[in-house]
C-alpha cells in the first residue's frame, strides 16, 4: 500500500514540476495574480472616537496613497508626485488627478465579480474633479454610492459586493480592487469596538499597459 | 419545511380515511353572521371574500384574556414584535401591523405607536365574535383597510345575565372581569369591567429591568339601547381603558454609559359612539353614528442617581367621525349601500418639536352593491372616494364574486385596492440627533421650511433631490387579488383554500434628501419602496366526533421587495461570504424576501366539547417558521440585537442567520358544573419555548387557574 501511496505521490509532484516547467517555457510574462493587501491604515483616530458626537479624535486628516506598480504603501511627503495611484482616508478613496494629485488617474465602479471582470472597460473613468462641485470624486462618496454602505443603527461600514474598482493609473496602466474589508485585522463580523479605517483588499494589476486584468 | 408539509399532508390523508367510515355531521358555521364584509348582517358563507370568524366560545375554551392571544393563534396571521422589541403588532398576509385596521364594532381604534397599534389593550372578556376579512378593505373602511380588518364585536344586552370571572397565573398575572345584561322593556343595558394586572417578566435576568415592566390596567365598557318605536332603534356604546406601567431599567446614553432611570408610564384611550337607525319602509333603512375617542400616553423617566427628569414623552391623539348610511332593497337579490362621513383628526405631542396640534380631515364617500344575478352567483361591488386635507384623493375600488356549483363546492374571487394615508409621525416628525452625529428626520409638512432656513443661512451643502419634489407625500396603496374555493371533501372533511397576491406601492421610507455643509444627514419621508405579498392560506377542518373537532391551517408566504427582486433578477446584486470573503451573485432562489416575515406558519387544533358532561378543553400547536430580523439597534435593556443580515448586501438571501422556526402548545381543559360556576385550567406554550433577544413578546410557559360564575333569568338562552 505505501509502495502505491508513494508512487501516486512521486506522479503527482512530477505532473505540478512539469506544469510550472510548461509554463515557463510557453509565457515569458508573469501570470496575473491577485494580490491581497492587509491592514492598510487610512488615518486612524489614534484617540478613538468622541461618545458625545461621534467625531474622531487624533487623526491627521492624510491621505494613505498606495502604487499599484510597487505594491506597497507610498510616503506621505510624495503627495505631490506621480509615484501613487490611490490614496485612503476614512471612508474616502482618491486618485491621482485633477484637485487630487498632479498625475492622470482615473477610476470607475463597475458592477459584478471581480474575478469575471476580465478586461478593464474602455471608457467611463473619472478623475477627481472639485470644480464640477465641492464633492466630486471618481469614487462616489456616502453610503451605497460607491464601495461601502454604512449601516446607521449599527455604525458599521460594509464594502458592498460586487462591485470593482477599476483603475488606470498614474502612468496609464491598468489595475482593478475588491475591498474587502473596512476593519483591522478583517474581523468577520465587526461590531462597535472594532478598531475601523484599516482597509484589505485585493487587487490585480497589468504593467504590460494592455487592459486584460486575468489571465 | 418539507417535514410540515408532509405532516399536514398526512393529517389530510388520515382525515380523509376517516370520513369514509362515519357521516352524519352537517357543517353549521356556513349560516353565521359577520358584518365586517358588508358593514350589514350577512351570513358567513355566502360571503365572496377571504373571511375568518372567531367565537366566544373558542376563545373562552381557549382561556385567552386579550386580543394578542386570540390573533396569533389565527392562520395566516403573526403577531410580531414591535420595533423597538415591546409591544405586538399584528401581520396579516405578510403586510406590516400598519395596513391591518382594527375596528370595535365598526369603528377603528387609535393609538398605534411607529405603525402598529398595542393588541393587549383590548381585553376579550366582553367580545362576542372576532371577524377577520382579508384583503383591502378601503372600499368600505377608507385609509388603514390595505391589507384587511379585524372588526371586534362586542356583547349587546340580551335578556337578563351575568358573569363574574377571574383567573390567576404565571408572573402573578391577576384577571377580574365581569359583565351584566338587563332589558327593561325597551331599554337594554350592558355593562363590563376589567381589571389586568401582572409583574410583567424577565428573559434575560443578567441585564437589570425586565423584558415587559410590570402593569396594570382597567377596562370599562357599557352598551344602552332604546327602541323609540318598531322602526327605530338607537345604542350608545362607550369604553374607558386605562393602564399604568411601572419601568425600572438601565439606558444606553450616547457616551455608551449606562443610566439607571425609573418612572411610568400610562396609556388612556376612551370612545362614545351614538347610532341611530330608522327603518323607513320594508326597503329603505338608514344608519346615522358620531364616533368620538381619544388616546393618549405619557411616560416619565427619571435619572436614579442624578435625582433629575431623564425622559419625557407625551402624545395625544383624538378621532371624530360623523357617519350616514343607507341601504336600500330593491330586491332581496340586490341591496344597495350608500354612505358618507367626514373624519377628523388631531395629534398633539413632544416627539414633533413643539406640543402644537396638528389637524387633518377626511371627507368620503362609499357605495356598494350586493347582486345575486341567479342563485348561484353573487356579486358585491362598491367603491369609496376618500378626499384628505394634506395628501389629496383617493378611489377605493373593491369587486368581489361567489359561486357556488354544488353545496360541496364553492369559488370566490375579488379583487380590491387600498390605501393607507401618511401618518403624522411621516408628516409632522421633527427629530434631531444631537448625539447620534446631528442627522436629523424631519416629516414632510415641516422638512421644506427647514431646509429653506438652512439653505438662507448657507448651510446646505447639497440637495440628494429637487427640493420642489421633497415634502410631497402620496397615500400607500395597494392592488390585491384573493381568488379560492372551499370545497366539502368529505361529508365531514371541509377545506377552504385561498390564493392571494399584494401588490403595493408608494411604501413610504426614510430617504436622506439633503446633506448640510457639516455633512450631516437630513432624513424625510418619501414614496419610495414597492413590495408584494402572495401566497396560499388554506384551512381543513374535521369533526372527528361530534364533540371532537380537529383543523388544521396553513399559509405559504412570500413577501419581497419589487426593486430587490428585479435588481437580483438582472443580476445585479451580490453577496460575499464574510469567512472566506469570496464575492457571488445571488440567484433569484437566494433572495428570501422582507424581514420578519416566515415562508410557512401553520397551526393544528383540536377542540373539545361536551356541552351534556359540561367539559371542554383544547390543545393547539401554533408553527411559525424561520424568518429573518432586520436592522434593530438594541432591545429595551440596552442589549444589540444583530440583524439576520449577516453577509450585509442589505437584503435577507439564504446565506443570512436567520431565527429558527419554532412551535408552541397550548392546552386547556375546563368544567362546568351546576348554577353556572366553571373552573378552567391551562397552559400556554407547554415547553416553555423562549427567544429573549428575537421574540421578546414570547414570555415562556404560563400557568393559570380560572373560575367564573354566570347566571341568566331566561336559562334556555344558554
Amino acid at each position: 500500500m505505501n509502495t502505491i501511496k508513494s508512487i501516486f505521490s512521486f506522479l503527482f509532484v512530477a505532473m505540478i514540476a512539469a506544469s510550472f516547467t510548461s509554463c515557463k517555457s510557453d509565457d515569458p510574462k508573469p501570470t496575473l495574480t491577485a494580490t491581497t493587501f492587509s491592514n492598510l491604515a487610512a488615518d486612524p483616530p489614534s484617540g478613538g472616537y468622541n461618545p458625545n458626537n461621534g467625531q474622531p479624535i487624533g487623526v491627521t486628516k492624510k491621505f494613505t496613497f498606495f502604487s499599484f506598480k510597487s505594491g506597497a504603501i507610498v510616503a506621505n511627503a510624495d503627495s505631490a508626485s506621480t509615484k501613487w495611484d490611490v490614496g485612503f482616508n476614512g471612508t474616502g478613496i482618491i486618485v491621482n488627478s485633477g484637485t487630487s494629485g498632479p498625475g492622470t488617474a482615473a477610476a470607475q465602479v463597475v458592477t459584478g465579480i471581480f474575478d469575471e471582470l476580465l478586461t478593464a472597460p474602455d471608457a467611463g473613468y473619472l478623475t477627481d474633479n472639485k470644480s464640477v462641485s465641492p464633492a466630486f470624486y471618481a469614487i462616489t462618496r456616502g453610503s451605497g454610492n460607491g464601495w461601502y454602505s454604512y449601516n446607521p443603527s449599527t455604525n458599521i461600514i460594509t464594502p458592498i459586493a460586487g462591485r470593482v474598482l477599476v483603475f488606470k493609473t498614474a502612468d496609464g496602466k491598468y489595475a482593478k480592487m475588491e475591498i474587502l474589508n473596512y476593519y483591522k485585522d478583517a474581523p468577520t463580523s465587526p461590531t462597535s469596538s472594532s478598531v475601523d479605517r484599516y482597509y484589505k483588499f485585493r487587487y490585480i494589476y497589468q504593467p504590460d499597459g494592455s487592459k486584460k486584468l486575468s489571465n | 419545511m418539507k417535514k410540515l408539509v408532509s405532516i399536514f399532508f398526512a393529517g389530510f390523508i388520515t382525515a380523509g380515511a376517516f370520513a369514509q367510515a362515519q357521516d352524519s355531521i352537517k357543517h353549521t358555521e356556513l349560516q353565521e353572521v359577520i358584518v365586517t364584509a358588508t358593514r350589514n348582517e350577512r351570513t358567513m358563507g355566502a360571503l365572496p371574500m377571504p373571511v375568518t370568524l372567531v367565537q366566544k366560545a373558542q376563545i373562552k375554551t381557549m382561556g385567552s384574556l386579550r386580543l394578542s392571544d386570540v390573533l396569533t393563534e389565527q392562520t395566516g396571521l403573526a403577531v410580531v414584535p414591535q420595533v423597538n422589541g415591546t409591544g405586538n403588532g399584528l401581520q396579516l398576509q405578510g403586510l406590516n401591523p400598519d395596513y391591518t385596521l382594527i375596528l370595535i364594532d365598526g369603528e377603528p381604534v387609535i393609538g398605534r405607536f411607529t405603525g402598529s397599534l398595542e393588541l393587549s389593550r383590548i381585553a376579550v372578556g366582553n367580545i362576542k365574535q372576532i371577524e377577520i376579512v382579508k384583503g383591502p378593505s378601503s372600499s368600505l373602511y377608507g385609509s388603514d383597510a390595505l391589507a384587511g380588518v379585524v372588526n371586534i364585536i362586542t356583547d349587546r344586552p340580551q335578556g337578563t345575565r351575568g358573569n363574574f370571572f377571574t383567573r390567576y397565573g404565571t408572573n402573578n398575572t391577576l384577571d377580574l372581569s365581569g359583565d351584566y345584561s338587563q332589558i327593561t322593556g325597551k331599554l337594554g343595558l350592558y355593562v363590563f369591567g376589567n381589571r389586568y394586572s401582572t409583574d410583567g417578566y424577565d428573559l434575560s435576568p443578567d441585564n437589570y429591568g425586565k423584558t415587559v415592566s410590570p402593569f396594570r390596567n382597567y377596562t370599562g365598557n357599557f352598551k344602552i339601547t332604546y327602541k323609540f318605536g318598531p322602526k327605530t332603534d338607537f345604542s350608545l356604546s362607550g369604553r374607558y381603558f386605562d393602564q399604568t406601567q411601572d419601568f425600572d431599567y438601565d439606558v444606553a446614553a450616547a457616551n455608551l454609559d449606562e443610566i439607571r432611570t425609573s418612572g411610568a408610564g400610562t396609556t388612556k384611550d376612551w370612545n362614545l359612539n351614538p347610532v341611530l337607525t330608522h327603518r323607513f319602509n320594508s326597503r329603505l333603512k338608514a344608519t346615522a353614528r358620531f364616533y368620538t375617542t381619544h388616546y393618549q400616553t405619557q411616560t416619565r423617566l427619571n435619572d436614579v442617581a442624578a435625582d433629575t427628569l431623564y425622559y419625557k414623552d407625551d402624545f395625544k391623539q383624538s378621532f371624530a367621525r360623523p357617519e350616514i348610511n343607507v341601504e336600500y332593497f330593491f330586491s332581496e337579490s340586490n341591496i344597495l349601500t350608500l354612505g358618507a362621513g367626514e373624519t377628523f383628526e388631531t395629534v398633539q405631542t413632544s416627539r414633533y418639536g413643539d406640543e402644537a396640534t396638528r389637524r387633518q380631515q377626511t371627507r368620503y364617500v362609499f357605495f356598494q352593491d350586493e347582486l345575486t344575478p341567479f342563485k348561484k352567483l353573487s356579486i358585491i361591488a362598491g367603491g369609496r372616494f376618500d378626499y384628505n386635507s394634506i395628501y389629496g384623493s383617493q378611489f377605493s375600488p373593491k369587486f368581489s364574486t361567489r359561486y357556488e356549483v354544488n353545496d360541496k363546492l364553492s369559488f370566490k374571487a375579488s379583487f380590491g385596492m387600498g390605501f393607507k394615508s401618511p401618518d403624522f409621525r411621516q408628516l409632522y416628525f421633527n427629530f434631531n440627533n444631537s448625539a447620534g452625529g446631528g442627522y436629523s428626520v424631519l416629516g414632510t409638512e415641516v422638512v421644506g421650511d427647514r431646509l429653506a432656513q438652512l439653505d438662507a443661512q448657507g448651510q446646505i451643502q447639497t440637495y440628494l433631490f429637487d427640493p420642489a419634489l421633497i415634502g410631497k407625500l402620496e397615500a400607500e396603496s395597494s392592488k390585491a387579488v384573493n381568488a379560492g374555493a372551499r370545497v366539502q371533501l368529505t361529508n365531514r372533511l371541509a377545506a377552504d383554500v385561498n390564493l392571494f397576491y399584494n401588490s403595493i406601492d408608494n411604501l413610504i421610507e426614510t430617504q436622506v434628501v439633503a446633506v448640510t455643509t457639516a455633512n450631516q444627514s437630513i432624513y424625510s419621508y418619501r414614496n419610495i419602496k414597492r413590495a408584494y405579498t402572495a401566497g396560499l392560506e388554506s384551512n381543513f377542518t374535521y369533526p372527528l366526533t361530534k364533540k371532537l373537532n380537529l383543523s388544521l391551517g396553513y399559509q405559504l408566504l412570500y413577501a419581497k421587495d419589487k426593486d430587490v427582486a428585479e435588481k437580483v433578477a438582472n443580476g445585479e446584486v451580490f453577496w460575499r461570504d464574510p469567512v472566506t470573503l469570496v464575492t457571488k451573485r445571488l440567484t433569484p432562489g437566494e433572495y428570501f424576501g422582507l424581514y420578519n416575515r416566515s415562508r410557512h406558519m401553520g397551526n393544528v387544533k383540536l377542540f373539545y366539547s361536551d356541552k351534556q358532561k359540561g367539559l371542554d378543553a383544547s390543545v393547539r400547536v401554533i408553527y411559525r417558521g424561520r424568518f429573518g430580523i432586520g436592522d434593530i439597534r438594541g432591545d429595551i435593556q440596552g442589549g444589540t440585537i444583530p440583524s439576520s443580515d449577516y453577509n450585509n448586501n442589505g437584503i435577507l438571501d439564504t446565506h443570512d442567520q436567520f431565527v429558527d422556526g419554532y412551535a408552541l402548545v397550548n392546552i386547556s381543559a375546563a368544567k362546568t358544573i351546576r348554577q353556572g360556576i366553571r373552573f378552567q385550567t391551562g397552559i400556554d406554550n407547554l415547553f416553555n419555548y423562549t427567544s429573549p433577544r428575537y421574540i421578546p413578546n414570547i414570555p415562556g410557559r404560563i400557568m393559570y387557574m380560572s373560575i367564573s360564575y354566570s347566571f341568566s333569568k331566561n336559562q334556555n338562552n344558554n
